[in-house]
């Protein structure tokens, strides 16, 4: 086939968690088109506006190209050793002074597996710590945490053919369509098909238009949606009483628990009509083969962790799990959220979720890198920003994360990182947190770096390189050992593949993997020594001691935000298709002469109250901050609500995100804010604290 | 059930086309409007194929097959049939489709040479109003891979098939361009389109923009 380009290399998408395999077409030394990979098992020859065509990123002029540090009020540019030097000055000194608990590091959802499992190395052998953490924290922390409660591993029990195999598919605070693009367009074909769709979500989403049903809940009370759908499950006699016996425990408390959520009950907290979760209920029960989705509308709540268990204790009580079309398929956000947190990018576990308090494990880890290590864990993201404000923290190695823009209560961040004595960025751009670092180290991009990413159905792929990092910028797993050499522990890789290597020989359940092995389709952790890997889980037994599921029984409770006179509507915040989270790669391409700006979606009803037409701005206080941006009327959003995304600077949207968080992982609140929306040209406006609306 | 294709026997499941046999045989069937991502469509005809005991070669990609059968690729009926439509296509472009894309192959593969019919040609048509993606009408063969890749694919119904005969195209919703339709930038229909009447600026500027210098507004 003849051809325009110079080489073709496939690759794995670094946008979402739906892990699209894509090839990457390379003219003159870089990327210049992407289309998909006819044989990529979770894109099947289809893209999105973010994988196809979001690549010119890679090419802007304002890519870090050399190692910056800081001088006087700016940055000047620096050798590497100079830059690897001040790293190395600075945290042998905290170390000394302090102990190595002083410092803190992140890795990111966006990096590899390799990068991330490198990164924890050298948080814990070359610096000493525990506190390594990750993104994920932020997002989907708590479907980890319930998933492994529950079930006893963290992933998805399928794959996404599981929609297309579903006669019903449940989605609980996702939408996925904007989210997660290509799994959007499979799940919204499979619905023309004849799959059954249900959408719970505060807002009408675009596949509610495609589904049976849309529930539209209250944000914040999706405990009482979960126990209201178990309730008429049992009181219809929907249970697969043989799958409970042999395989779970605890029903019985449930059962008892959720007596009390009738739908009228129901429908009371969470504004859905009882007749909708009676119809919900049954259409999910008495299915044949049922999936359950959710995404962070599940997640980013005060009590995220338990409503992941309470989605767990209605696919365990129908049996709807371990069988194709018949799986929990939580859509992870971030291409690597899933492989970031399996590469114990974690402060209390290493590689497929063994704390670090067993003794066994840590052991085996400080004989292989020849370090001793701590048995109690390291801080949690929130934990570390705490930490630095109040002066125990000294020094932070952020890799691929704005924390300034996508953590919640910036101005807390922000306090943090000026809190902190020494702070290292490596990333590609200069970001809202690189603005405080004191050394910025200049990496590369997922179309520049060779590695795995593991999706949302536990599939590593292979991340292969289609162009040169620029200038003299290096790839994440290379400026990491280095600078793990620097501080005196060599942890001697010559490739990624060397790391894969390390992580398999460590991990029992990843014995078999290898990028050789990984290939061009990928592999689905557990994966055995000989290389057989695992497309359903849980199809013998659970992997929790005595090999059953666990039931909890766990009751609604209040959202942690309410509305109040002061602050009448809840914002929800959430993903735009055209952008991606902090906006570093989308908005450095044509993606935003698609949408140049973000706006508040508000409900005409709310809108004439407040007296605000569309496109007018408005102003967004919450308890902790106060932002401006243009309305949009749309019947979308529920009378009541709000809603906005954070892909913008010039919003900052976190702003008003306060510190409430999950109750098990600290992941936070995002989705239930209490705000006032006021028309800026409204006569009662009041006037703004001017520190709180940097532009 | 099998079925044997040029002397190939496959084994092939109830319900499988004779593309997909002839495809599973290891042999070449030419085809425009084909994409195994969406449902067969077989609009085009150049996926002929002779089977034994059937007077009139037939349409291997919604034919389906039975046992036993004798299918024949290289059929002489068949490939006259394929070869004078893939002629007639090229003889109403403006000028000979671009060397990478599948119509050149599959002309190239029938070994189609300058069209023998000399009748009228499609008029330059652009539109470049969409930041990623561009319409170059005169290059539309009618095959309705686009509008099929938009529906069965991504399920964003943005593009449709407009006019008759000659005229016959492709539009992006009411004929307003990608970005004031429905259309969600996927990218599917410059993916699958076999002539690059819809490609992307960025391909085209690999090769000199027509669409960027000619747009109608």
């Amino acid at each position: 086939m003849s051809t325009r380009f110079d080489q073709s290399t496939t690759t794995t998408c670094g946008y979402c968690g739906v892990g699209c395999r894509l090839e990457a077409h390379r003219v003159d030394g870089s990327v210049r088109s992407i289309s998909p990979a006819m044989d990529g098992p979770a894109n099947k020859g289809h893209t999105c506006v973010k994988g196809r065509f979001a690549h010119q990123f890679a090419r802007s002029r304002d890519r870090l190209t050399a190692p910056l540090v800081r001088e006087n009020d700016g940055f000047r540019l620096a050798s590497w050793d100079e830059a690897i030097g001040r790293i190395t000055e600075a945290f042998n000194k905290i170390k000394a002074e302090h102990g190595p608990d002083a410092i803190a590091g992140l890795a990111s959802s966006r990096g590899t597996n390799e990068d991330c499992y490198a990164m924890q190395r050298l948080m814990r052998a070359a610096v000493g710590t525990h506190n390594i953490d990750n993104c994920s924290r932020v997002c989907h922390s708590p479907t980890s945490f319930a998933m492994r409660s529950s079930l006893g591993l963290s992933g998805a029990t399928g794959s996404f053919d599981d929609f297309e195999a579903a006669d019903v598919a449940l989605l609980v605070g996702v939408n996925p369509t904007q989210g997660h693009p290509v799994v959007g367009a499979r799940i919204k074909q499979a619905a023309i098909n004849g799959l059954k769709l249900i959408t719970a979500d505060p807002r009408r989403i675009e596949l509610s238009d495609y589904g049976e049903l849309h529930l539209p809940m209250r944000p914040g009370t999706n405990a009482a949606l979960l126990n209201g759908l178990a309730h008429v499950v049992i009181r219809d006699g929907m249970v697969d009483s043989a799958f409970v016996d042999a395989r779970t425990e605890g029903f019985d408390a449930t059962a008892e628990l959720v007596e009390a959520y009738t739908p009228d009950a129901v429908e009371g907290i969470t504004g859905i009509p009882a007749a909708d979760i009676e119809r919900a209920a049954h259409l999910y029960g008495e299915a044949e083969n049922a999936c359950i989705s959710w995404g962070l509308g599940v997640t980013e709540h005060l009590y995220g962790s338990e409503v992941v268990q309470l989605i767990c204790n209605l696919a365990l009580m129908t049996g709807n799990i371990a069988r194709p079309g018949a799986a929990l398929l939580p859509l992870r956000g971030q291409n690597n959220v899933q492989g970031s947190s399996d590469h114990a990018a974690l402060p209390d576990t290493w590689t497929d979720y063994r704390p670090v308090t067993d003794d066994a494990v840590t052991s085996s880890f400080e004989e292989r890198w020849g370090v001793k290590l701590k048995r109690e864990r390291g801080m949690t993201i929130p934990e570390m920003f705490d930490a630095a404000v109040e002066g125990s923290l000294k020094a932070m190695y952020i890799f691929g994360e704005d924390v300034a823009q996508t953590d919640p209560d910036t101005a807390h961040v922000e306090k943090a990182l000026d809190s902190l004595d020494f702070l290292v960025c490596q990333d590609i751009f200069d970001t809202e947190t690189s603005k405080h670092a004191d050394v910025i180290l200049p990496a590369s991009s997922f179309l520049e770096k060779t590695g795995t990413f593991t999706n949302a159905e536990r599939r590593l792929q292979m991340v292969t390189p289609a162009a040169d990092p620029p200038g003299s910028a290096k790839t994440d797993l290379e400026i990491i050992c280095m600078v793990s050499k620097a501080l005196g522990h060599d942890m001697g890789y010559e490739s990624s593949a060397d790391v894969m290597d390390e992580v398999a020989e460590m991990t029992p359940r990843y014995a078999g993997i290898s990028h050789d092995r990984i290939g061009r389709t990928g592999l689905q952790w557990p994966v055995a020594k000989d290389g057989t890997d695992t497309p359903i889980l849980y199809t013998e037994r659970f992997e929790r001691e005595g090999g059953l599921a666990r039931f909890a029984a766990l009751p609604y409770k209040p959202p942690g935000d309410a509305a109040d006179d002061e602050f009448p509507l809840i914002l929800v915040t959430g993903r735009r298709l055209e952008h991606y989270n902090a906006g570093t790669m989308t908005r450095r391409t044509e993606n935003l002469s698609l949408l140049p700006s973000d706006t508040l979606e508000v409900n005409p009803v709310d809108a004439e109250r407040i007296g605000v037409k569309a496109g007018e701005e408005v102003t967004v206080r919450s308890r902790v901050g106060e932002i401006r941006l243009p309305a949009d009327v749309t019947e979308r959003i529920e009378p009541g609500h709000v809603f906005t995304a954070f892909h913008f600077p010039e919003v900052r949207t976190n702003l008003l995100v306060g510190q409430s968080a999950d109750v098990n992982t600290s992941c936070p609140e995002y989705k239930v804010v209490a705000v006032s929306v006021e028309s800026v040209r409204s006569p009662g406006e009041r006037p703004q604290p001017a520190e709180l609306v940097t532009a | 059930m099998k079925v044997t294709v040029d002397a190939v026997e496959v084994e092939v499941e109830e319900g499988t086309t004779m593309l997909e046999a002839a495809r599973a045989a290891g042999r070449y069937v030419p085809t425009l409007c084909f994409d195994e991502r969406m449902a067969p469509f077989g609009a085009c005809r150049v996926c002929m194929v002779g089977v034994e005991g059937n007077d009139a070669p037939l349409a291997s990609c919604t034919t389906p097959c039975s046992d036993g059968q004798q299918i024949h690729t290289d059929d002489e009926t068949a490939r006259r049939i394929a070869t004078a439509t893939v002629e007639l296509v090229l003889s109403e472009l403006p000028a000979e489709p671009e060397e990478h894309t599948e119509l050149a192959e599959v002309a190239r593969a029938l070994e189609v040479g300058e069209p023998r019919w000399q009748g009228v040609q499609h008029e330059p048509k652009h539109d470049a109003r969409h930041p990623y993606l561009a319409f170059q009408h005169e290059l539309c063969i009618s095959c309705g891979r686009c509008v099929r890749a938009c529906d069965e694919v991504q399920g964003a119904f943005a593009l449709t098939a407009t006019g008759r005969g000659f005229h016959s195209n492709v539009t992006a919703g009411l004929d307003s361009g990608f970005t004031d339709s429905t259309c969600v930038t996927c990218g599917a229909c410059a993916d699958t389109c076999p002539t690059d009447a819809i490609t992307e600026h960025l391909l085209l500027d690999l090769v000199g923009d027509p669409a960027k210098d000619g747009g109608p507004q």
